[in-house]
């Protein structure tokens, strides 16, 4: 089988599929229809249960199951060795691997690739197919024309810059991909696709690490990523009560959930749970009202995907009005309650404004 | 036991000193520190030698002045340093890098525990640790909180999305520290006054710390750098120049300001609470 093919790899919880695989399925479905390739996923558990016609609708061409009881659980040896064994067995090895920038996938991919000797850019937030020429080497035999290469683009930290970085000479080309930031496609029942049983042979070494225990959903549950509106505040904020406005104004929403900068959570005023950005979460709302946010690109990475986004900011050269939709020019002290005011009578036609004042100057 | 710490020195981007007017870094400008993430690992590896004995050998990768942080990691209580530095290492990817940092750990002798930063705040990649890992051919422990040993044995806690794992497995093992782990404690005075020593006297200083090239760790200059690279930075682009056509609502009273905002639809009616 030397068909060109993009590989995904599938983060499972029992069976079921975590978000971000069904994200990679999508960005992998474009690269693979560029580059005229098969999209095939890769998913190792205890029991696939009806998994790989999940893959498939999701846009899977073909799904590489390896079931085994050690596989239940993520470990990084055992699903190390088998995919390993899966892209070592293949006639030509896949043109590009996709794992999701989660603890799993950072957790395995750098293993992979050392493992091949191939290059790895953690962390992506764009994906795209392209040409590329090297001229300028120390290496003669690097350069050429590759006419197909993995473009990964990510943010390059602490220099506002995206960095498309490449590593056209060697197959897989290899990324992680933030979470939250590729868009699924509408699962289609009617799509079709082949599965394929993967060997599974382990090694005693393989399973020296025993997980004791897992335990998840501790703490606080934002749903920030399932959210329509996100009223996020900032460093502007000034102090931890600016949240309450925060949370007034999204109750002026169906479906909202209130975010926030780094700094605004490093000072200790809102938990990390509701940070937007590199180091917190990626989300694209249809809309994203920054409030006392100045946009850097850390923050940036995490909600320039939103459908709409509105900025209200009393500094005309906040970075943040270079990239919002609408930007706002205030103290946010003044134009939130007159923006919720003016929300509240729009949906009633005697307005109630007692509840509203606590924050105006 | 015998515990490495990896660390690096990183451009401290708080410090403005070091920017250029167009956001890049001048590198040669910058003001550079120990990378934060590190911190937690160095606390790590003082944590186990203080709980099970042993020597903590701090190992580094980077231009002569990198030893700034080796001195640093002294007055924290490690009792001896690695720098290697080598011209050939310059454009390293985290392929090439941890490739050389296998060979410096081979070159240092056995070892129980490797402890490394998460990730860097330069390079932000959190793959060194387990490409280490990898090439070492042992069990790695990633996004470590806690930890403790109990007869050769690693019983970890590690954080996932949302949660916790426990996990346990033999020595050795290669151990990334998550940011939620211990904080590095103060400098001790002991190290402060070794450091001193040290700096005074050149004959144990190389003793201490020793500075090793390419060929003192017989890795093959092949791997390393730009020649041992399979990625390339082959491309920027500066963010702020991506969009730009923002419409701004500014310089009216207050209540008009909202109004035209509203107006224009903005905030899209049917997301509005009815
Ligand atoms: C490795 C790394 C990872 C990071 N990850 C993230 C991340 O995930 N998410 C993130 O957000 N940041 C992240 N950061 C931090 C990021 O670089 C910025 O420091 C941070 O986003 C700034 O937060 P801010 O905009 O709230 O604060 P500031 O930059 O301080 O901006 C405050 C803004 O509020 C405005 N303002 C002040 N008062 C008012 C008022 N009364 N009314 C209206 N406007 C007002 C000011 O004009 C200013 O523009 C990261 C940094 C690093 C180095």
């Amino acid at each position: 089988m030397s068909t060109k093919q993009v590989l995904v790899f599938v983060e499972q919880a029992d069976g079921c599929a975590r978000p971000v695989a069904f994200e990679l399925l999508g960005a992998g479905r474009i690269l693979a229809d560029k580059l005229g390739a098969e999209l095939a996923a890769f998913v190792a558990c205890a029991a696939a249960g009806d998994l790989s016609e999940t893959l498939i609708a999701h846009g899977a061409d073909r799904v590489y199951v390896a079931e085994h009881p050690e596989l239940a659980a993520y470990r990084t040896l055992p699903y190390r060795r088998v995919l390993i064994d899966l892209i070592a067995a293949m006639e030509t090895p896949p043109h590009i691997v996709l794992f999701g920038s989660t603890t799993t996938g950072r957790d395995l991919a750098p293993r992979i690739a050392a493992y091949f000797e191939t290059g790895l850019t953690a962390d992506c937030t764009e994906l795209d197919i392209g040409p590329y020429e090297h001229t300028n080497s120390q290496d003669p035999s690097k350069v050429g024309l590759y006419p197909d290469c993995l473009y990964a683009i990510r943010p390059s930290f602490g220099e506002s810059l995206k960095a498309r970085i490449l590593g056209p000479w060697k197959n897989p080309q290899m990324a992680t991909v933030r979470p939250g930031v590729m868009v699924p496609l509408a699962p289609d029942a009617a799509r079709t696709g082949t599965v394929h049983s993967v060997a599974v042979r382990l090694e005693e070494t393989d399973l020296q690490l025993v997980v004791a225990e897992t335990l998840r959903s501790m703490g606080e549950q934002v749903e920030l990523q399932g959210a329509e509106v996100i009223v996020s505040g900032g460093y502007g904020l000034g102090n931890p009560e600016g949240f309450s406005l925060m949370y007034q104004l999204a109750a002026c929403f169906e479906n909202s959930a209130v975010g926030s900068s780094r700094k605004a959570v490093d000072a200790g005023w809102i938990a990390h749970a509701h940070q937007v950005g590199q180091t917190g979460k990626t989300v694209r709302p249809k809309l994203y009202i920054a409030c006392g946010i100045s946009g850097a690109i850390q923050h940036r990475v995490g909600m320039d995907k939103s459908a709409t986004i509105v900025a209200i900011n009393k500094d005309l050269n906040a970075p943040i009005f270079k990239f919002a939709h609408h930007g706002i020019v205030g103290d946010l002290y003044q134009v939130i309650p007159e923006l919720i005011r003016q929300l509240k009578l729009q949906k009633t036609p005697t307005p109630d404004t007692s509840n509203v004042a606590t924050h105006s100057l | 036991m015998n515990i490495f710490v990896l660390i690096k020195q990183v451009p401290d981007q708080g410090a403005k000193a070091g920017i250029n007017p167009d956001g890049t870094i001048d590198r040669a400008k910058a003001k550079r520190m120990l990378n934060p993430f590190d911190r937690y690992a160095l606390e790590a590896a003082l944590h186990a030698r203080r709980l099970y004995g042993g020597t903590v050998t701090a190992i580094s990768m980077g231009p002569p002045p990198a030893i700034e942080i080796l001195y640093e990691a002294i007055a924290h209580g490690v009792d001896q340093a690695i720098l290697l530095s080598d011209r050939r290492l310059a454009a390293s990817d985290t392929l090439a890098t941890a490739y050389a940092l296998y060979c410096t750990v081979r070159y240092a002798g056995a070892f129980d525990l490797v402890f490394c930063g998460l990730q860097t705040t330069d390079g932000d990649t959190a793959q060194v640790g387990p490409q280490l890992a990898e090439r070492l051919q042992v069990p790695q422990i990633t996004y470590c909180e806690k930890f403790e040993i109990d007869h050769n044995e690693i019983v970890a806690r590690r954080v996932i999305e949302g949660g916790a794992q426990t996990v346990r497995c033999p020595l050795p093992a290669v151990v990334t520290v998550a940011n939620s782990a211990p904080r590095l404690a103060y400098k001790t005075l002991r190290g402060a006054r070794r450091v001193q020593q040290l700096q005074r006297d050149e004959a144990e200083r190389s003793r201490v710390i020793r500075t090793v090239n390419l060929d003192d760790i017989g890795a093959d200059p092949l791997r390393c750098g730009l020649k041992g690279s399979p990625t390339i930075v082959a491309a920027t682009e500066k963010v702020g120049e991506i969009g730009g056509n923002c419409t701004l609502y500014q310089g009216k009273p207050l209540q008009q300001l909202v109004d035209d905002v509203l107006a224009a639809q903005v905030i899209a009616p049917e997301l509005v609470k009815r």
